[in-house]
């Protein structure tokens, strides 16, 4: 599985684009998190691998905004594992090793659409990335200008 | 080793060190050998235990000279990277704290920030402002220093290395940032602090070998104990240590600057102990485990000196990830590295394996009858308790009618809507029920407000008072923690009693 961002403008946020896409491809999509309103928002989704690319498509074709999101940075040389982002997790993707270092599973985090652990690091360490242009996000930037 | 074998000295343990003989193990390891073989053999085996504890220490500072401005100034006020710090003595003395924060990143960078920068190094800009006299012309000076200009750098830390410390949970419907960290609501995260069984102070309990000139490792370097702590409060098992260190030879990796939203910042300390193994009973105290230690569960939701507990929680339970509260089972981590603590005495280890550092005898222990007593104060506050009467309440099933006659009957302003097990379900106005004549509105449920401002009884007052005029509303239920109504406050109470 794979993960998606899907962010709706205010234009688009009341078609039902997500929920057309499903019923055409058939397309087994888990939503893990969702902030919509009115104004817009974004859904963080997952994919199967083999379909992200004609979803991901599919989605742009419509005018939404998709990107395949990198989710958190942390910066190694600034933690000092002290784990006060362990028990805030919610999906428990960050652990304590054997020997008490902190971990981070960017499977399993939800990025910049929870990012709860990122005001209560002390260390400044975690960065939740907001935007991302990387991984054949092309149609993301084009829309921008 | 000296009378029969019962004891040994620091002098014996030091010549050992110098020969390179000492049997020096880390907390960790002497743990394992009292459980596999025993506290007699561990006792004949070892000299010395390394403990460490690397955590947030917001009494901590240093204290620098810069040396002579010329013409010269008798510094009032001074900033070193934007950071206020303190002018306690003469001309060109400044203490860095640890929490005060930046004017232009506060709550981001601070004096822990300031001190960590100059440890690695770094250039830190300095400026500063005086009133001038005869003697220190000088009305201000801007320049930038590092470390090798200073004359001298000192770690100097009121309270340190806390033998144990709370486990803190927030049991309010809102998030709280803390210096216990991020606090999500309703019980949903807790957070501890301390190295529970690597603790300098939990492995020798009642401080036989502890006090004013312990040699110690401090922020990556030798420094010394130089008395008991700040709010030091041994019979509960709450000691603190006061230490001092020569920050030049420190290393950033030890020392760290940290930022906690909305409480401002502070400093990570690496601080660890040696333990001179001088007797059998030291050689079992330094077996404790995390399991026998304990500390208490508090709410911090609760803006009071005394919060309110929900009972005690081990170290090993706070290590393991989850602890039990209220029934409820709540994800717990740790604000302090355990990583590190034993990296801390993993080092000091290596050092005296080394012969690089020798053991001192203190000069005087560390007190073990100290209170730590809450302030004098000469002005008590009100507090919500003190003003809450009973609320008039109904029920859901009531008839809008019912309730407007209630109103006028008991001449009040709002009712609370509540189950029968007398818990909070909503409120309703005298304004609601006007609202529900005009638009011919005729069930409760679409008049009454569901999403209910609270206060609780042990609140002070001023904050509850703060809460109505943020959500521009007069009045607030009060209730326990189970939700239950206990009573109800008004903006009128308010003023009666705070006067506006």
């Amino acid at each position: 599985m794979g993960r998606i961002l899907i962010r709706f403008n205010e234009e688009k946020v009341s078609e039902p684009i997500a929920a057309q896409i499903i019923i055409e491809y058939k397309v087994p999509m888990a939503i893990l998190s969702a902030h919509i309103n009115s104004k817009g928002g974004e859904i963080l989704a997952e994919v199967p691998d083999e379909m992200q690319g004609k979803v991901v498509q599919a989605f742009r074709k419509r005018g939404v905004t998709v990107t395949v999101p990198k989710l958190i940075e942390v910066d190694s040389d600034k933690c000092f594992s002290c784990g006060s982002c362990v028990a805030l997790c919610p999906v428990e993707a960050i652990s304590l090793a054997e020997d008490s270092t902190v971990q981070f599973d960017k499977e399993k985090c939800l990025g910049s659409t929870c990012s709860v652990c990122v005001d209560a690091c002390p260390a400044r360490a975690i960065k939740s990335v907001k935007t991302n242009g990387g991984n054949g996000s092309q149609n993301n930037k084009d829309k921008k200008t | 080793m000296s009378k029969q074998g019962k004891t040994r000295t620091i002098e014996e343990i030091n010549e050992k060190i110098r020969k390179g003989d000492a049997q020096v193990l880390t907390a960790e390891e002497m743990k394992k050998l009292v459980e596999s073989s025993g506290v007699e053999v561990a006792f004949k085996e070892v000299d010395v235990v390394t403990t460490g504890t690397f955590g947030a220490m917001c009494s901590s500072g240093a204290v620098i000279n810069l040396g002579h401005s010329d013409p010269p100034i008798k510094i009032d006020h001074a900033w070193l990277n934007d950071v206020e710090v303190c002018h306690p003595g003469a001309a060109v003395d400044l203490f860095i704290g640890a929490t005060n924060m930046s004017e232009k990143q506060p709550y981001e960078y601070g004096g822990g920030h300031v001190i960590e920068d100059l440890v690695a190094g770094k250039e830190v800009e300095l400026r500063a402002t005086a009133y001038g006299t005869d003697c220190y012309p000088r009305t201000s000076v801007k320049t930038t220093l590092t470390k090798d200009d200073l004359n001298q750098f000192y770690l100097l830390n009121f309270r340190n290395c806390y033998q144990r410390y709370n486990c803190a949970v927030n049991s309010s419907d809102e998030i709280i940032y803390t210096y216990m960290s991020k606090l999500l609501p309703r019980l949903h995260n807790a957070t501890f602090s301390g190295a529970g069984e690597l603790n300098p102070l939990m492995n020798d309990p009642d401080y036989e070998t502890m006090g004013m000139g312990t040699r110690i490792f401090l922020g990556g370097a030798q420094g010394y104990i130089i008395g008991e702590g700040t709010q030091h409060s041994p019979k509960n098992l709450n000691g603190t240590l006061m230490v001092k260190g020569d920050a030049k030879k420190m290393s950033p990796e030890f020392l760290q600057g940290a930022s906690f939203t909305r409480y401002g910042t502070s400093m990570y300390v690496g601080l660890g102990v040696p333990i001179p193994i001088l007797n059998e009973g030291l050689a079992k105290k330094t077996a404790i485990r995390d399991t026998e230690i304990f500390t208490d569960i508090v709410d911090y939701s609760v803006p009071r000196r005394d919060r309110p507990k929900f009972g005690q929680v081990s170290y090993k339970e706070l290590k393991s990830g989850s602890i039990t509260v209220n029934g409820k089972k709540v994800r717990v981590s740790s604000l302090s590295s355990i990583k590190m603590a034993k990296r801390v005495a993993a080092t000091l280890k290596s050092w005296i394996d080394e012969g690089t550092f020798t053991l001192t005898s203190p000069l005087e222990r560390l007190p073990t009858n100290t209170v730590f007593k809450p302030m004098r104060q000469t002005e008590e506050i009100p507090f919500v308790v003190s003003v809450m009467h009973p609320a008039v309440t109904c029920t859901e099933d009531e008839a809008i009618r019912a309730i407007a006659e209630r109103i006028v009957t008991k001449s009040v302003n709002h009712i609370v809507v509540v189950d029968g097990g007398c818990k909070l379900r909503g409120i309703v106005t005298s304004w609601d029920i006007t609202r529900a004549m005009a638009e011919g509105k005729k069930s409760l449920a679409d008049i009454e407000s569901k999403n209910v401002i609270t206060a609780k009884p042990d609140e002070p007052l001023e904050i509850a008072s703060k809460r109505m005029a943020q959500h521009n509303i007069s009045a607030l239920p009060v209730i326990d923690i189970e939700r239950r109504v206990l009573g109800i406050i008004t903006a009128e109470d308010v003023s009666k009693l705070l006067g506006r």
